[in-house]
């Protein structure tokens, strides 16, 4: 044996083994385990799915009382039918883990402020501890309590549960979904709490906007009159969603307490990003009276930050006493947005606040008590142990009081280290969202979906309904705390327990009405209600534009078609520039317009105001619009003080009502502009804008280019794993596609007694592995405007050319 | 003809361990091939088997997929799809060329011949 040759290259084998078998940081970027990703044996290349590759899970499953028979469809959608409900719950976790497993792990990750374990970065840290320091895990810990003492909910979470631990077991490295290679890491064990957590999300995601700290601001810096000039509670643009003046026939809980007093303060603290305000959804339903089946239909269309995996996964669900289709959200059991053989329903986001921030005293720098009704009371203090991937464990205190978790203290994001901002969140509240659609999904008529949203508290959802007996509906539903006037607008005083909130609105008492003299429902997360509800309404803001468009189309057309309700659904109609341009081009001095400023207003003179993706006029319209706003309201970006721009519709309105308006000054000018003059100077900053674009991009200016929407990959940057897309449409437009946010779920549903029928895409694929085709396989319909019948199966037995294949998964005692 | 062998003895002793067994095995074959052979040229024949195993087998799954994912992974290395195959196959190839090297250090001489 030669000894030095063996040891040295036994030496650098073993070393080159080991180097490539572990994942390596080199400046800040992680690198996967080289050999083990690249095995075409083991690595990447085995999520890399052929043409025609079917369901490969395994057909015995632990646990199962009975067989389960799973169809899936040429969309890769399953259509699981079970012989009682523990077996259905179970099913539906398997399949939705065997298609989707690490975007749910990824998320319930985020939602708990875990991240950091998966990818190491500063941005990542922060974001951790802002959601450990919203209490997301609290609120999911409430959640999980009702889960758990609920026998029905109980079974169905554990099942579901269950089910996706049995597909985590039969994972070897091989199969593990392509993130996980990459970003070299495992899955855990998934449990009831991680179902909660999904949930939290959602409310996190749609009913955690709030501009407290923003007005009181406003109101220090420019007065209680110019804060109602700015943020009306009520814009009045029209079209509530509920128009029934006079039919508020209850007596309404009276809180009967002084005045709040209004703060006085100006608070320095670095706001954590909120929901981007523009997103919102669309839904509607039409009466038999309307339609040319005489049928009812409705149409769901939740418009939310579009990513890859998609955030839906379409499932039909069957079992004794359910019969249900529509799409689930992956970590959460039953259909969220669907139909049945009886009725349809979908959700918008009901805007209301459902925040309130206090201001709380600590009575010294160790923040061991608080103020609270002249007492000092002791924190609570968590010490939430942040785990960073190959670094040393972050630790952050946060201190709960009696409102909830302070999210603002001098270590994050504030300055003052006596005082501190406690957050309380309807999300904090004990709810039963998971029981409220086990309802919804089994229920027959309008007697079922108002006894199933009884149970619905958070995030409230404005829910429409129709049904096969011809009934159409709308509800308003969340747990919505019963305000004194001005409540809820600005910071609080925490050291008063008589300034939290008293009462909730009853159930029967939350705005909602059933077959309108009008023959439809619809909602676009407008103003919830006419002005003859008894309860004080306010939100961070308020749509004012796709709800109006969709209420006159619908209003002028009769004998509609489900085709009708697609075209509305992509309805490009941009209502806000025919209401605003025609005025901002009457400003500019048309008369001495030269170059590209002429092109500019000549492309916009002759615009139909469309947004189409082809069109030229939407990309200057939208450049213009997008220069002006900073321009009009560059008081509200001072350095260290969080202020809210008013909305789109109130700009507008002032515009045109009160050009001389102080604010349209340009501070940094000695100058006074007036509203003319800063459209004038905003005109020519975007006609220059565009000009440098079409440099650019091949003299290209039309819409879809100069949006350049994309469909992101949930790991942040991944571009490689986006998709761009080419579509028309933007937020204040029906089609609210913008740049990233839009129609993440279309759907058309025909409630005919022959049978239910629906139409339906979104914008990505069933699987969630970027190696299958149906990772992004409706994307092109989706853009195209186009949509997929629904498979809806009756029962097991039933054939049908588009089913692709049929799995039957079998109980064992293993 | 020795290197050729030993070669194909290496590719396909490594095809079945990778079938059941994780990516470093591949060592294993080549250290086993590098041992029973010990022909001139250990490390090439360790370094072409590993190297062609892998991107045949890469080149198969290549050849029916539905998807572009192997150019996604390229473009999240910087790389294009040529280069990551490339890339591949350097990196099976090197351990398999040292493992066979170890392999056929346990040989003192040429005394012995496997056949």
């Amino acid at each position: 044996m030669k000894v030095v040759k063996f040891s040295v290259s036994l030496l650098v084998t073993v070393a080159l083994i080991l180097l490539l078998n572990n994942g390596w940081t080199i400046k800040n970027i992680p690198i996967p385990p080289l050999g083990k990703f690249l095995d075409p044996f083991h690595g990447f290349w085995q999520n890399i799915e052929s043409e025609g590759q079917t369901f490969e899970g395994a057909l015995d499953i632990a646990g199962l009382k009975a067989p389960v028979t799973v169809h899936f469809d040429s969309l890769m959608i399953p259509h699981i039918f079970a012989q009682n409900d523990d077996d259905l719950y179970l099913a539906q976790g398997y399949i939705t883990a065997y298609h989707r497993l690490w975007q749910m792990e990824f998320q319930t990750h985020a939602a708990a402020g875990r991240v950091s374990e998966i990818i190491a970065s500063d941005a990542v840290l922060n974001f951790d501890r802002s959601q450990r320091r919203l209490g997301m895990s609290y609120g999911a810990k409430r959640a999980l309590k009702f889960m758990e003492s609920d026998s029905v909910i109980n079974h169905c979470v554990k099942k579901y549960t269950e089910g996706i631990n049995r597909y985590i077991e039969s994972l070897g490295y091989e199969d593990l979904p392509f993130e996980y290679k990459l970003l070299d890491y495992e899955p855990e064990a998934w449990t009831p709490f991680k179902c909660a957590l999904q949930s939290k999300n959602l409310s996190k995601t749609l009913n955690i906007g709030d501009k407290d700290m923003e007005m009181t601001n406003a109101l220090k810096l420019f007065g209680k009159e110019v804060v109602d000039l700015l943020y009306p509670d009520n814009e009045n643009p029209g079209d509530p969603i509920v128009d029934n003046p006079g039919g508020w026939k209850f007596k309404p809980i009276n809180i009967d307490t002084v005045a709040l007093a209004m703060p006085t303060e100006l608070i320095k603290i670095k706001k954590l990003p909120g929901p981007d305000p523009t997103t919102g959804s669309n839904n509607w339903a039409v009466a038999g009276s309307k339609t040319s089946t005489g049928s009812p239909m409705l149409s769901g269309d939740p418009h939310l930050t579009l990513s890859l995996p998609s955030i839906w996964y379409a499932i039909q669900l069957n079992a004794p006493g359910v019969n249900a289709m529509g799409v689930s959200l992956p970590g959460a059991p039953g259909i969220i947005i669907g139909f049945n053989d009886s009725i349809a329903w979908s959700m918008t986001n009901a805007q209301r606040d459902l925040v309130d921030w206090y201001k709380i005293q600590f009575e010294d720098q160790r923040k061991d008590k608080y103020l609270l009704d002249e007492k000092w009371i002791p924190t609570e203090k968590v010490v939430e142990a942040i785990t960073v991937k190959g670094q040393p464990t972050f630790y952050d205190t946060v201190c709960y009081t009696y409102w909830g978790p302070v999210t603002y203290d001098e270590t994050f994001r504030a300055e003052n280290n006596l005082s501190g901002y406690a957050f309380r969140w309807i999300a904090h509240e004990q709810t039963e969202e998971v029981l409220a659609l086990y309802k919804l999904n089994r229920a027959k008529n309008h007697a079922d979906y108002m006894d199933a949203l009884n149970h619905f508290g958070s995030p409230a959802q404005n829910f429409v309904f129709a049904s096969v007996s011809g009934d159409i509906a709308m509800r308003i539903q969340g747990k919505f705390p019963v305000r004194r006037k001005e409540e809820g607008k600005f910071v609080l005083d925490g050291s008063k327990s008589s300034n939290g909130w008293q009462a909730f609105i009853p159930n029967d008492q939350n705005v909602a009405y059933k077959n309108p003299a009008r023959g439809f429902v619809s909602s676009a997360n407008q103003y919830p209600v006419d002005n003859t509800y008894p309860y004080f309404v306010t939100a961070t803001s308020y749509e004012a534009y796709r709800n109006r468009r969709i209420n006159d189309v619908l209003a002028r057309t009769n004998s509609i078609k489900p085709q009708d309700l697609m075209r509305l659904q992509l309805d490009n109609y941009n209502l806000k520039a025919a209401e605003s341009l025609p005025y901002f081009l009457s400003q500019l001095d048309s008369a001495n317009l030269k170059g590209e400023e002429l092109t500019a207003y000549l492309t916009l003179k002759n615009w139909d105001y469309f947004n189409h993706a082809e069109s030229a006029g939407a990309s200057y319209y939208e450049a213009w619009w997008d220069i002006l706003m900073p321009m009009l309201w560059d008081e509200m970006s001072k350095e260290g003080v969080e202020l809210q721009r008013p909305t789109t519709f109130q700009t507008i309105r002032l515009l045109k009502e009160q050009p001389t308006l102080n604010f349209f000054d340009i501070q940094e000018t000695s100058e006074k502009e007036t509203a003319r003059e800063v459209l004038r100077e905003s005109f020519s900053r975007a006609a220059n804008h565009m000009s440098e674009f079409k440099a650019k991009h091949n003299d290209k200016v039309d819409w879809a280019t100069y949006k350049g929407s994309y469909i992101g990959h949930l790991i942040p940057n991944m571009k490689a794993l986006s998709v761009p897309v080419t579509t028309g449409g933007n937020h204040d437009i029906v089609n609210a596609h913008s740049t990233t946010h839009g129609p993440s779920w279309r759907m058309v549903v025909s409630l005919e007694k022959s049978g239910v029928k629906t139409w339906a895409t979104y914008p990505g694929g069933q699987s969630g592995n970027p190696g299958s085709k149906h990772y992004d396989d409706m994307i092109d319909r989706w853009t195209k405007g186009q949509y997929f019948e629904m498979l809806f199966l009756k029962n097991s037995e039933t054939t049908s050319p588009r089913i692709m294949t049929t799995t039957t998964l079998n109980p064992t005692t293993k | 003809m020795k290197l050729a062998l030993q070669l194909i003895f290496i590719f396909l002793l490594a095809f079945v361990l990778e079938l059941f067994l994780p990516w470093w095995f591949i060592a294993v074959a080549a250290f086993a091939g590098g041992a029973l052979f010990n022909s001139k040229g250990n490390f090439l024949a360790g370094f072409l088997a590993i190297a062609l195993l892998w991107t045949i087998k890469a080149l198969l799954i290549e050849s029916s997929a539905a998807t572009t994912l192997a150019d996604r992974v390229a473009s999240i290395f910087m790389l294009n799809k040529p280069l990551l195959f490339l890339v591949m196959a350097i990196l099976g190839g090197l351990v398999g060329g040292f493992a066979a090297m170890t392999g056929s250090a346990l040989q003192g001489s040429k005394r012995r011949n496997y056949y």
